[in-house]
């Protein structure tokens, strides 16, 4: 995986470690405080899919992060071992439908979708890879 | 990792029968369902609040998961006959209401004034 890099196993007590390492990295960058708000939301939103959905009795899914700048685009890869979960299936989220009866991922990857600029996903390898990216405006706001 | 035991504080006050909660911090999957918790014993208060109001000025992150409480705490509100608003959104709070359609669900004011105004 290109760029700065963090593997971590997908527990739940992982994910504040990882929202370190993207604080150190926006901080290194020095990129503007609030345009990190959708970088902390996809961190959570697809870590805490494979947490909920990727981990069996048997298996605890490997998580890869790595985040990248360039030219004032930022772009976040999170790549899983965990079974294959195309979010292209996760359905538009239907704020009527009971909660219990919610599926799986909807809500938290219809918000990336919109907030990133750009949301690739391909399973290759035996991995759930996933891109992000969002150009920053380097000014303050 | 040592992760605090939550990223989110909240306290509440009640004015003229109407109680606000403001919550402070950061209301990830950690701390959805104790934010929930809050707004459910908020609204079961005795006497009655007639509306609740959330004051969003300390919020500063909000994920699918917290959003998920707003959305159980405007239920119950509507079921216990309460007015339920948020106020005060910083920018990227409100574009995460706005992208989720929860706007459309949960009335959102610019401060605490405009808000107290609503439920009269």
């Amino acid at each position: 995986m290109l760029g700065v890099c963090k593997t971590v196993p997908g527990v739940v007590s992982e994910l504040w470690g990882l929202n370190e390492y993207l604080q150190e990295f926006w901080v290194t960058q020095a990129l503007p405080p609030a345009a990190v708000f959708p970088f902390e939301l996809a961190l959570e939103e697809v870590f805490m899919n494979v947490v909920m959905h990727g981990t069996t009795e048997h298996l605890i899914p490997e998580v890869a992060v790595g985040l990248d700048c360039q030219g004032g685009e930022v772009t976040l890869r999170m790549e899983d071992t965990g079974p294959a979960f195309n979010p292209d299936d996760a359905p538009p989220p239907d704020l009527d439908t009971p909660l219990e009866d919610r599926r799986i991922g909807g809500l938290g990857i219809h918000l990336l979708r919109e907030m990133m600029d750009d949301f690739t996903y391909v399973h290759e390898d035996g991995r759930n890879k996933l891109r992000l990216s969002k150009r920053i405006t380097l000014t303050d706001d | 990792m040592n992760q605090p035991t939550s990223a989110l504080k909240t306290s509440q006050e009640s004015i003229n029968g109407v109680t606000i909660v403001m919550p402070e911090g950061r209301l990830d999957f950690g701390a959805a369902s104790e934010f929930q918790a809050v707004l459910e014993a908020a609204l079961g208060s005795t006497p009655k609040p007639r509306g609740l109001i959330v004051d969003c000025s300390g919020l500063a992150y909000v994920s699918s998961a917290g959003l998920r409480s707003f959305l159980v705490g405007a239920r119950s509100a509507k079921s216990a006959g309460a007015v339920f608003l948020v106020c005060s959104l910083s920018p990227s709070v409100r574009e995460v209401f706005t992208v989720s359609g929860f706007s459309r669900l949960i009335e959102d004011f610019p401060d605490r004034t405009a808000a107290l105004a609503k439920v009269g």
